[in-house]
């Protein structure tokens, strides 16, 4: 069985790969096609849509720099990216805190839940113009901004997580007389690992959009300024150059996350066989 | 709590001045759960039962006749609604060191490789260093020491329990409670880990109760099995096993009170079946 199984298998993941990257490609090849035909053959005005080429220059012309030039990507992309990264360990950590403190006593969850919930059905970036005028326009509004944004995904993914233990594995730590904390820290926690790395996940990505909205608001430097300043003198090509390098700063903070999560949480999906019940 | 102390005024400690005073006494022990969609549940009737210092005893029974119930309660997971259990003198109200529990399907933890998972009783519930020594013996002992680095779902599941069995023994108690140990396992496996445990039962020379489905297994093993009812579980017959040890699969079936034996004990719980 698993004889057959195995080359059937491989020759199946083989010819499904290839054609991924392909059809990738193609694809990217076939939308600027198509994105320099709508620019020529439609005569559309480079303040509507620049020419892909022009996009290019405007991409090379930040790249092309001194990293302490003030008209290269860098010295914004670094403000952000660390307002981003602050703003996600804040929200990250009070969200794994407050998850914890949910999943561990009845009488936390009751108390935060319904103000959770109802955080959670606001949209949170109209909240962003208060929090500049309480913060500044400095980096303290960019970070408080996400870190809101990262707090809430990770809160109520600690707490579905830490929730989610299987209760064979409780019983193990109850019979060996475990204090709350060894259960919490030894079981519990790892339990949720994958969850909470799936909250970390989307938190990182909502950390970089409250920086670059918390920027759009007013700030001194950032993307979301790099942003709004081409906007301003409709250098649409400017606007998006930065729109592609934080969509490459947004993926690599993902794949980060993910790869992080690899490393803690190697045993999963694969240790599913353990603690059924029977 | 209070159930319990004014309750069974005919539940009296073992006593002393038997001979033979048993390890473990089970005085009328019975378990009601609370439930809130069927009311109360009635898991487990008043049980007496006995289990001297050094027995081997299987339990066997129908799905859901409480025999798991039996076993929370000996591992201080649950507490008697009725009745009392002796350990010793002393009365068993929660987990103690001195019970060790092999869960179904191993129960280990993905995230820890064999040796952490069986140093866990060790590292946990007041303890401090961990005796290395202690973990190596166990795993000689168990043919696991080059697994030791390795994940649980890097082992097939005759070895994850193994490292189960290892963790249970982990801070050597005196009495070992084991559910379902092997019903995940095909049938050879389940076969090679009887007489393993046999081996290590002559060896170690632990109190061990054993909760099983298989009527070969449960003989192959005990020098006492016990019959259980369907729900709510009560003990319906304890049977000898008088097979000399150590105990063979070739040669077990041939025995002369093999035969007999399971066909009581096949005939107690199709009965009980029919009954319930």
């Amino acid at each position: 069985m698993s004889s057959i199984a195995a080359p059937v298998n491989s020759a199946s993941q083989r010819s499904r790969s290839v054609p991924t990257a392909v059809i990738t490609l193609g694809g990217l090849v076939a939308l600027i096609a198509l994105w320099q035909f709508a620019v020529t053959g439609l005569h559309l005005p480079p303040y509507i849509l620049p020419a892909p080429l022009a996009v290019l220059r405007a991409l090379w012309s930040g790249i092309a720099v001194a990293p302490s030039s003030p008209l290269g990507w860098y010295l914004p992309l670094w403000s952000t990216l660390r307002n981003a990264t602050f703003g996600f360990v804040i929200g990250s950590g009070f969200g794994l805190a407050a998850g914890s403190g949910m999943a561990e006593s009845a009488v936390i969850e009751r108390l935060l839940m319904p103000y959770a919930f109802a955080l959670q059905c606001l949209p949170k970036v109209a909240i962003a113009p208060l929090i500049v005028i309480w913060f500044g326009f400095g980096d303290g509004s960019k970070v408080a901004v996400a870190a809101l944004l990262a707090f809430f995904p990770v809160m109520i993914n600690s707490f579905t997580g830490l929730r989610a233990i299987e209760p064979e594995r409780l019983d193990l730590m109850k019979a060996l007389s475990a204090t709350r904390l060894e259960t919490y820290r030894l079981v519990k926690l790892p339990n949720a690992a994958p969850f909470i790395f799936a909250g970390l996940d989307m938190a990182v990505v909502y950390a970089l959009l409250g920086t670059i909205v918390a920027e759009f608001l007013g700030a001194q430097q950032g993307m979301g300024v790099v942003i709004t300043q081409a906007e301003a003198v409709t250098d649409v090509a400017g606007v998006f150059a930065a729109l592609i390098i934080l969509g490459a700063l947004g993926m690599a903070l993902h794949a980060l996350v993910r790869l992080a999560e690899k490393r803690v949480v190697h045993w999963s999906d694969r240790g599913q066989n353990q603690g059924g019940r029977a | 709590m209070a159930t319990i102390a004014t309750s069974q005024p005919s539940a009296p400690a073992p006593s002393a001045g038997e001979t033979s005073k048993p390890l473990i006494a089970l005085r009328g022990v019975a378990k009601t759960y609370a439930s809130q969609r069927h009311g109360a549940l009635r898991a487990l009737d008043p049980v007496d039962l006995d289990l001297a210092d050094g027995d081997f005893v299987c339990v066997v029974g129908p799905s859901g006749c409480g025999k798991s119930t039996m076993l929370r309660l000996l591992a201080g997971l649950d507490v008697p609604t009725e009745g009392r259990i002796w350990l010793g003198d002393k009365i068993i109200n929660g987990p103690s060191a001195d019970v060790g529990v092999v869960f179904q399907a191993a129960n280990l933890l993905p995230w820890m490789n064999v040796r952490d998972n069986i140093a866990l009783p060790l590292r946990v519930g007041g303890r401090q260093s961990v005796p290395e020594a202690r973990i190596d013996t166990l795993l000689e002992m168990t043919g696991l020491s080059e697994f030791a680095g390795r994940y649980p779902y890097e082992l097939s599941g005759g070895m994850q329990q193994r490292a189960g069995i290892c963790r249970a023994l982990a801070r050597d108690p005196r009495i070992l409670l084991m559910d379902e140990p092997f019903g995940a396992l095909d049938a050879l496996t389940r076969e090679r880990m009887n007489s393993e445990l046999q081996r290590l039962w002559l060896e170690a020379r632990k109190t061990v109760l054993l909760i099983t489905h298989s009527i070969s297994e449960a003989i192959f093993l005990a020098d006492k099995v016990v019959v259980m009812s369907p729900r709510p579980g009560r003990i319906l017959e304890c049977l000898d096993v008088p097979i000399p040890r150590p105990r063979s699969y070739d040669t077990l079936v041939t025995h002369p009170v093999y035969a007999g034996l399971a066909r009581e004990i096949r005939a107690r719980l199709t009965q009980a079946e029919a009954r319930a």
